[in-house]
C-alpha cells in the first residue's frame, strides 16, 4: 500500500501532539498525527484540568511561572470555550505561617502574575467551604480548563487545515535510513515516511526514542486524583506553601477534582494507571485541610496519570525535577537527523511547546511560516458564543462545544441520552463523525457522556443501544467495556455513597435482585 | 402506636412478609423509606404497599426507622424520623436491604446496621470489599447482618428473639 509522504509525523495524541499538529497545519506543512489509542488517552486526560496562573511555580521556578501566565492569558482568548474563568485562591493555614505568603506574593509579581492578598474574612465570604482556620489568602488568575475539549479543539482545527489524524494505531518503530529517521512503522506493518518525525508521546517517548538509538532520561511521576460529585468551591483552591500532596482543588463542570500525589513509578506500570486505596487516604487527609466538607462530599471516582518528567538525576520524588519544557533536536544532540522530541511541560504550556517544536521543524524544512496559534481562536471559541436563548436540550451542548453546535443536528438528535451531563444524540453523532470512537469510553472523552454523578448507571444501556446502532457492534459488549472502566475508578473509593452506587450498578447490570 | 408486627423496609422482602401476616389477620405496620431496589427486577413495590394499606396495614411512606430499643434480648420499641410516638409490637422484621436502601451504612473502615446496631458480617480490610473485575462476584454484595438458625438478628453476639431479618439485609 503506497502511503503519502508527509512533511512531519507527530507521534502522540495528547495535548502536546495535538497542539503541534495544529501548529504545523496552520503553517502549511503536511502533517500526520499518529496515536496508539484515543485522543487524550494518557496524561492529557488524567489531570486536574487546571489552567495554571503560574503562581504555584513562582517561588521555585520563575521561568515556568512566566510561561504559565503568558499561556494562561492566551488560552483564555483562543480557547474561551474550554476555559472557565474561575480565578484561584492560595490559602495559608496556621501551620503554613505567613512568611511563605509574603515571599509568594513578591515572586508572583516578579513573574508578572497578579497576586492580591485578601483578608481571611473576605476570603471566607467568597468561598465559605474553605478551612475556617485560614490566616491568609491570595487571589491569583488560575482557571479551570476542560482538557478533553481543549485537545479535541486542536485536533479539529488541525484536520480543517489539512492534517491527517490516525488513531488506534501504535508506532512500533522509527524507520532509519543511513542514520536518518525517515518515518515510522505502524503495528499494521505500514511504513509512513516523513521529512521530520516528532515524538510527543509523553512518558512513552523514551521507549520509542531508545529504539532509534537515542537515550532520553525520563522519570514517570504518578499523580493520583479524586473527583467529588459536587462543586464545593467556585474558585481553584490552593495551599499557600511549598508544593505538596493534595493541595489543589479545581472546580470543573459540575464536579471538583482534588489532587495530586507525586510518586516515582516503574515505567512498566504506566500503561495501567489507577489510584490506590493508600493514595486515596492521603488525598482525603490533606484535602480536608483545604476544604473540610470534602469529608462528607460524595466521591465519584479516583484516577491517576503520569507526568513525563525529564531528568538528569533519576533519584528523588519527582517534585523537584524540572517540569519545564524539553525540546530535543536529536540531530544536534545525538547525531540522529530527522527526529525531534518535545516533552515535559504542562497542559497550560502545551501551545508554547508546540510553537517551539514547530519553529524547529520549520527551520529543518526551510520554511519561514510564522506561528499563528497564539492569536487564532480554536474551533468552538471563534466569534461570539451563542446566547442561551436556545432550547433547553442545546444549552449544555453550547457550553461544551460553543459555536460547533452549528455542526450538530438537534432537529433529529435532540433527545437527551445522558441526563447527568445533558448529552444529546446529536452530540454523539457529531463525536462519532469527527473523532471516530470504538466504544463508550472513547465517546465519553468527546462528549462527557457517563461522566456525571451517575457514572452511566442510569443511561448506559440507552447510550449503548444508540452507539451500537451507529457502529454496528453488539450493545452488550459496549456496556461491558464501560462498566469495567468505571469500576476501576470506583473501587479505590468504594464506601459510603460510592458503595451505594456500586450496589446499584451491580444489580442493574445483572438485572436481578 | 401498637401493632402485632412492625416491618422495617417496604421493598420486595418487606412486602412479601407483610402480605403473609396481613392474610393471617395480624395488625402490621410497614416503615417504607422508598429506597428499594426491588423495581430493578420486580414490579415497583408501591402497588403492593397500596394493596396492603387497603387490607388494613399501616404504611409509613417516606419514613425511616432511626433507632430500635432493645431490653433483655428483645426489641421493645422502634423510633422513626417522622412519628412522635415510638412503634411498639410483639414482633419486628428487619427488611431494609443493603447499601443502596441504607439498610447498611459504611465509611472507609466500617460497615454497620443503623437501626439496631446489629452484628454485621464484613471484612475489616476495605480492599477486600470488591473484586477489580466488575463481572466477578462482589464480596460486598454478601455483607449483611448475622442471624441465628431461626433468622433472629444478632446484636453483640446475642440473638434478639423478636427481631427477624429477611431479604438482602441478611449476610447470605
Amino acid at each position: 500500500m503506497a502511503l503519502k509522504e508527509y512533511d512531519v509525523i507527530i507521534v502522540g495524541g495528547g495535548i502536546t501532539g495535538a497542539a503541534t499538529v495544529r501548529d504545523c497545519a496552520l503553517r502549511g506543512l503536511s502533517a500526520l498525527l499518529i496515536e496508539r489509542g484515543d485522543i487524550c488517552d494518557g496524561a492529557s486526560g488524567r489531570n486536574h484540568g487546571l489552567l495554571h496562573s503560574g503562581a504555584r511555580y513562582a517561588v521555585t521556578d520563575r521561568e515556568g511561572a512566566e510561561e504559565c501566565i503568558k499561556e494562561n492569558r492566551i488560552l483564555r482568548r483562543i480557547a474561551s470555550n474550554c476555559v472557565e474563568q474561575t480565578e484561584g485562591l492560595f490559602i495559608s493555614l496556621p501551620e503554613d505561617g505567613l512568611d511563605y505568603q509574603a515571599n509568594f506574593i513578591k515572586k508572583c509579581r516578579e513573574a508578572g502574575i497578579d497576586a492580591e492578598a485578601i483578608d481571611p474574612a473576605e476570603a471566607l465570604r467568597m468561598e465559605p467551604a474553605i478551612n475556617p482556620r485560614i490566616i491568609g489568602a491570595v487571589k491569583v488568575p488560575d482557571a479551570s480548563v476542560d482538557p478533553f475539549r481543549l485537545v479535541d479543539a486542536h485536533i479539529l482545527d488541525a484536520q480543517r487545515h489539512g492534517a491527517d489524524i490516525l488513531k488506534f494505531t501504535a508506532v512500533t518503530e522509527l524507520v532509519k535510513e543511513g542514520g536518518r529517521v525517515v518515518g515510522v512503522k505502524t503495528q499494521k506493518g505500514d511504513v509512513i515516511r516523513a521529512r521530520e518525525v516528532v515524538l510527543a508521546a509523553g512518558i512513552w517517548t523514551a521507549g520509542l526514542a531508545r529504539e532509534a538509538g537515542v537515550n532520553i532520561g525520563m522519570m514517570p511521576s504518578k499523580g493520583a486524583l479524586i473527583i467529588f460529585g459536587h462543586r464545593v468551591a467556585k474558585m481553584v483552591i490552593n495551599r499557600c506553601r511549598k508544593p505538596a500532596n493534595a493541595d489543589i482543588l479545581v472546580p470543573g463542570d459540575v464536579v471538583s477534582v482534588l489532587g495530586t500525589t507525586s510518586d516515582k513509578v516503574p515505567i512498566e506500570t504506566c500503561d495501567d494507571m489507577h489510584a490506590t486505596p493508600e493514595e486515596v487516604e492521603l488525598l482525603l487527609r490533606e484535602g480536608e485541610q483545604l476544604v473540610p466538607c470534602l469529608a462528607q462530599t460524595r466521591i465519584i471516582r479516583a484516577y491517576a496519570g503520569v507526568r513525563p518528567l525529564v531528568v538528569a538525576d533519576p533519584a528523588g520524588d519527582g517534585r523537584n525535577v524540572s517540569r519545564g519544557i524539553v525540546l530535543l533536536d536529536h540531530e544536534e544532540r545525538d547525531g540522529v537527523p530527522g527526529l525531534i522530541t518535545i516533552t515535559g511541560g504542562k497542559l497550560t504550556t502545551a501551545r508554547l511547546m508546540a510553537e517551539m517544536a514547530t519553529d524547529l521543524i520549520c527551520k529543518k524544512l526551510g520554511s519561514s511560516a510564522k506561528c499563528e496559534t497564539a492569536v487564532k481562536p480554536l474551533p468552538g471559541s471563534e466569534g461570539r458564543k451563542p446566547r442561551f436563548k436556545d432550547p433547553f436540550n442545546m444549552r449544555a451542548a453550547i457550553g461544551r462545544h460553543g459555536n460547533e453546535v452549528s455542526q450538530m443536528d438537534f432537529k433529529t438528535g435532540g433527545e437527551i441520552l445522558c441526563e447527568c451531563e445533558s448529552v444529546t444524540r446529536a452530540e454523539i453523532e457529531y463525536a462519532v463523525k469527527n473523532f471516530g470512537v470504538r466504544n463508550i469510553s472513547d465517546l465519553r472523552r468527546h462528549t462527557r457522556i457517563g461522566m456525571g454523578t451517575c457514572q452511566g448507571s442510569f443511561c448506559i444501556k440507552k447510550i449503548a443501544d444508540v452507539l451500537a446502532d451507529i457502529l454496528k457492534v453488539p450493545a452488550d459488549e459496549l456496556v461491558k467495556e464501560y462498566r469495567q472502566e468505571r469500576w476501576k475508578g470506583m473501587t479505590p473509593v468504594m464506601w459510603g455513597d460510592t458503595l451505594r452506587e456500586a450496589e446499584y450498578m451491580q444489580k442493574t447490570n445483572k438485572d436481578e435482585i | 402506636m401498637r401493632f402485632d408486627v412492625v416491618i422495617i423496609g417496604g421493598g420486595w422482602a418487606g412486602c412479601s412478609a407483610a402480605e403473609k401476616l396481613v392474610e393471617a389477620g395480624r395488625k402490621v405496620c410497614i416503615v417504607s423509606e422508598g429506597l428499594s431496589l426491588s423495581a430493578v427486577k420486580y414490579d415497583s413495590p408501591y402497588a403492593r404497599l397500596a394493596a396492603l394499606q387497603k387490607q388494613g396495614a399501616v404504611v409509613l411512606r417516606g419514613d425511616r426507622a432511626v433507632c430500635g430499643k432493645i431490653e433483655d434480648g428483645k426489641v421493645v420499641e422502634v423510633r422513626t424520623r417522622n412519628q412522635d410516638e415510638p412503634l411498639v409490637a410483639d414482633e419486628y422484621i428487619l427488611a431494609t436491604g443493603k447499601f443502596f436502601s441504607r439498610g447498611l451504612l459504611s465509611d472507609k473502615d466500617h460497615v454497620w446496621e443503623p437501626v439496631f446496631g446489629a452484628d454485621v458480617d464484613y471484612d475489616p480490610d476495605r480492599t477486600k470489599w470488591y473484586d477489580p473485575d466488575f463481572d466477578a462476584p462482589q464480596p460486598f454484595m454478601k455483607f449483611g447482618v448475622k442471624t441465628d438458625a431461626e433468622g433472629h438478628v444478632l446484636v453483640e453476639g446475642r440473638a434478639i428473639v423478636n427481631l427477624t431479618a429477611v431479604g438482602d439485609i441478611r449476610n447470605d
